[in-house]
């Protein structure tokens, strides 16, 4: 579904990823970890070039999507949904707005796009909450309906971005179970960056661990986290212990 | 970066810059023609109605009030129907505004302004406004009268006043005033001045010199091209004359203070006055006046070593600054400063040496006279003893000898009291007593007291007073070197010599063909023998609008520089409200473009060059169009200040207008087109300006 190839991008001296190769099957759940700034972030937002990488290959379902023109490229990110660690909901928009107005520019009839949206809505528990404001909501909500504006699309592939990480102990559980029932329920393939362990433990087929812009180990997590190979691995290991 | 406009922004963008210009010029036009109408009113308030008023008086503030009275006075007595209007006082000056009845509004009346009105108590003068009318200034005494008869047959012309040295045109009607102005110029340009300029110095017989220049034009002009004739008017007034003349009089003072240069040149070589030569101590001379063999010139660089004596150097041509050329002159140099500075010197020494030689002159006087007493007492004893030295000689001889031994031994004693007496000087007897005798003892002591008395007079000049003035004379003698004496003298030669006060002028009507000054002068200057004159071609009156056309005028610039300033305010103002929300969200997409491996297209930054455009459009479009015009600001300048106005908003375009980069990104992510993103993501929520009210209409959330 999903073939990175030495994929390398760099912000002025500072090297983001240093020739990252990356493999991710059809409906597989794939949880990226590392410390802060091993380009966990950059290389996801690289797979729909929120952030263009300096060289590399990603190739989705065989098409190259370096080569991709501005037109073919909107056309693709339609099909991969984006979840924001700061949520990225526009402001002004309601709740349901936000979650539906992006089908209506696609050319959606109007109707259709609200009624799609009341179901993502439903879907993550928000029912009763479209004609809220982003700010009237918490941390959780807000994040919510960033996963809801995300999924209402049906994509093929989700993309993770720290979905949990601008929340509160206390939310982000809702937040994390949301995830986990849309892993559970969907064939969707998944790109999740986080530092949840056990929530990566729970749902990654494939854990991959990243340091200084290098995949440095992946694998299973069972098996990774009974003789991890990495010290990224292990001090995530003692972490799962405490 | 294009790919961002391609999608379809960029007619919005279009739409955007097609109002902005149309509303700036509107808008800049409309503000300024609401000043120009506001200030024309309040000056319509001030000075009345077109052709309401005819004459401005001008009145001292403190008899303001008696002048209103008596000016209420002539109108009523005189004018009938007149109108008047006090209106501001300037400077101490009130100005009533005097507009006279149609009946009265003639020739006659205008030109005897005086004659009715100087009587008026305060009246300083008075300015003619009469409308509609075609102002002539500064119009030759010598064509006035020539003028006046042409303009008054022009058709639409009623009359037409002096005015001092101006002409005052009067109309039959307002519209005519264009064709009326094209018709007077016409008739000036029929006529020409041609003014021959003498440098001062060149004192000249101008009525004489005119002639010789008149016969000249017309030995070179063919019959009938032109009428030429005299009309040298007076000089200059006597302040300048007297200015000239002192001017003079400092060259020559410091021409004779400054070191006399005397050139021997060589045979073989030519020299040119002006010509600089520089000596062998790196002195600069320049040569200033050749008079056969003998040439002199003028220090204008460095100073001569300071010596009573000539000195005389080899003088070399100068080539610039270190360089020289060939052996040309031997140079002579004087240094005359030094000379007067050490004859003051000495003088003063001379002084204090007299005053101590008086002093030693009147003792030595007294002296003398204490010598010829005591002489004079001593001569009289000698004559007494003569006296009785020859009574006892008669005695002895006449008288019974008693020895012939005694007679000898008497004769000896007085022998040798004679000579002891005497001294020699009476050793010769009676003889040499008489010769004493008759020295004039009188006549020495009186030639004593006059030397006494001359003694007295010159201990009774102050010498102590002339050596101080002498030593302030030496303090305040130029303290000049002969490199700044030569400069000032050039100075003041361009003074003269009519680069900057004109010296003699004569003047020559020109009526017909225009003659070519430049070509001309060249042949006056050969004819007259005057290398220096110089020709000059000046008109023989200028037509400028009246009063009220010049305050309309410089209300028109007034307006159009506020249509410029208000063009560039606008600018500004649309570049920060619509431009950098635009320039904000391409900085944005072009910091996570991939980065460009071309060197040069690193250091080129496209958005500057974007902005630099846009902002020169909408500036020079809207200046353009609202028919600004700041003085000194050219259309060059403006489509460079639009640049800089355009450069400047990109570099700050994130202060102006921030963007919302996480909602911008989920724009992006979500497959949103460009154009999608900015009318439904970046534009709602940014500054309030044309492009968010134009956005209204596009947007669908």
């Amino acid at each position: 579904m999903l073939e990175i190839r030495d994929l390398r991008k760099s912000y002025g001296k500072l090297v983001a990823l240093d020739g990252v190769d990356l493999t991710v099957s059809r409906g597989e759940t794939v949880v990226i970890m590392g410390p802060s700034g091993c380009g966990k972030s950059t290389l996801i937002r690289c797979v729909n070039r929120l952030t263009e990488p300096d060289s590399g290959t990603i190739l989705v379902k065989g098409q190259d999507i370096m080569a991709l023109d501005s037109g073919e490229l909107q056309e693709f990110r339609r099909n991969v949904g984006f979840v924001f660690q700061q949520f990225n909901l526009i402001g002004r928009l309601t709740v349901l707005e936000n979650v539906m107005f992006h089908l209506v520019l696609g050319g959606m009839d109007l109707e259709e796009a609200r009624s799609r949206g009341r179901v993502v809505l439903d879907k993550v528990g928000l029912k009763g909450a479209e004609q809220r404001r982003p700010h009237e909501l918490s941390g959780g909500q807000q994040q919510r309906v960033g996963i809801a504006r995300a999924l209402v699309t049906n994509p093929e592939i989700m993309l993770w971005d720290e979905p949990t990480a601008s929340l509160d102990p206390i939310l982000v559980s809702e937040v994390l179970e949301v995830m986990e029932e849309l892993v559970r329920t969907t064939a969707t393939t998944m790109l999740i960056v986080t530092h949840e362990v056990s929530f990566a433990l729970r749902v990654a087929e494939r854990i991959v661990f990243m340091d200084k812009g290098q995949v440095v180990e992946e694998g299973v997590p069972k098996e990774i986290f009974a003789d991890p190979q990495s010290e990224i691995a292990r001090l995530y290991k003692r972490l799962l212990v405490t | 970066m294009l790919v961002f406009f391609r999608d379809g922004f960029y007619k919005d963008l279009i739409i955007l810059l097609v109002l902005t210009v149309i509303i700036g010029a509107v808008f800049a036009q409309g503000v300024a023609w609401a000043i120009d109408t506001y200030f024309g009113d309040t000056l319509d308030g001030m000075i009345g109605e077109y052709g309401e008023y005819d004459v401005i008086l001008h009145i001292r503030e403190e008899a303001k009030e008696t002048a209103l009275r008596e000016l209420e006075r002539i109108g009523e007595q005189s004018f009938p129907g007149y109108k008047l209007n006090q209106t501001l006082t300037i400077a101490g000056q009130a100005n009533f505004f005097f507009g006279f009845p149609e009946t009265h509004r003639t020739k006659e009346v205008l030109e005897g302004i005086t004659s009715y009105f100087g009587a008026v108590p305060g009246i300083n003068g008075y300015t003619l406004m009469v409308e509609p009318s075609v102002l002539i200034r500064g119009v030759h005494p010598a064509v006035r009268e020539d003028l006046m008869e042409q303009i008054e047959a022009l058709s639409g012309v009623r009359f037409v006043v002096k005015d001092g040295v101006n002409l005052v045109v009067v109309l039959a009607e307002e519209d005519g005033s264009a064709d009326i102005t094209r018709k007077v110029e016409d008739i000036l340009q029929k006529y020409q001045i041609l003014e021959l300029r003498f440098p001062m110095g060149f004192e000249v017989d101008t009525q004489e010199v005119g002639e010789q220049a008149l016969a000249i034009l017309h030995s070179h002009s063919s019959p009938g091209q032109s009428e030429y004739k005299n009309v040298t008017s007076a000089q200059y007034g006597e302040d300048l004359d007297a200015f000239l003349k002192a001017l003079v009089e400092m060259r020559d003072f410091l021409g004779s203070y400054a070191s006399q240069v005397r050139l021997v040149p060589d045979p073989q070589v030519n020299l040119g006055v002006g010509e600089l030569i520089i000596l062998e101590d790196d002195l600069l001379i320049e040569v200033t006046g050749i008079y056969g063999d003998h040439v002199e010139g003028m220090i204008v660089e460095g100073s001569p070593v300071q010596s009573m004596d000539t000195i005389v150097q080899a003088g070399y041509r100068y080539l610039g600054p270190g360089e020289r050329g060939e052996f040309v002159a031997d140079v002579e140099i004087e240094n005359e400063r030094y000379r007067l500075a050490y004859a003051v010197d000495e003088s003063l020494r001379l002084l204090a040496e007299l005053e101590e030689l008086s002093v030693q002159a009147s003792t030595a006087v007294n002296n003398a006279e204490g010598v010829l007493t005591t002489f004079q007492e001593a001569l009289m004893q000698l004559e007494v003893l003569q006296v009785q030295m020859r009574q006892l000689n008669e005695g002895i001889t006449n008288g019974d000898a008693k020895s012939s031994g005694e007679q000898f031994l008497v004769t000896l004693l007085l022998n040798g009291l004679f000579q002891t007496l005497a001294q020699g000087v009476i050793h010769t007897g009676e003889e040499s007593l008489d010769s004493l005798q008759n020295l004039d003892i009188e006549e020495m002591r009186e030639s004593l007291a006059g030397i006494s008395a001359q003694i007295s007079n010159v201990q009774e000049i102050d010498v102590a007073a002339i050596m101080e003035q002498i030593g302030f004379v030496r303090d305040t003698l130029p303290n000049l070197n002969d490199a700044e004496i030569g400069q000032s003298i050039r100075l003041i030669n361009t003074y003269l010599g009519g680069q900057v006060i004109p010296g003699e002028r004569v003047q020559l009507l020109i009526e017909g063909q225009h003659v070519d000054e430049k070509a001309l002068e060249s042949l006056f200057r050969e004819e007259l023998e005057n290398p220096y004159m110089h020709t000059y071609s000046t008109s023989v009156g200028m037509v400028t609008p009246d009063a009220r056309g010049e305050v309309f005028r410089i209300l028109k610039e007034v307006r159009s520089i506020v249509a410029g300033m208000l063009s560039i305010i606008f600018t500004m103002i649309v570049l920060v409200l619509d431009h950098a929300t635009v320039f904000s969200t391409l900085k944005f997409l072009r910091a996570n473009d991939r980065p460009n491996k071309r060197r040069w297209a690193r250091l080129f930054n496209p958005l500057l060059v974007l902005g630099g455009v846009l902002g020169s459009l909408i500036l020079t479009s809207v200046y353009y169009l609202s028919r600004s015009q700041i003085p000194f600001v050219s259309l060059p300048f403006v489509v460079f200040l639009g640049f800089a106005l355009g450069g400047l908003i990109v570099v700050f375009a994130e202060r102006f207008s921030p963007v919302h980069s996480m909602e911008l990104m989920a724009g992006q992510s979500l497959g949103l087109s460009n154009v999608q993103i900015m009318r439904e993501i970046v534009i709602p929520p940014s500054r309030p300006g044309l492009l968010n009210l134009l956005n209204r209409f596009r947007q669908q959330f």
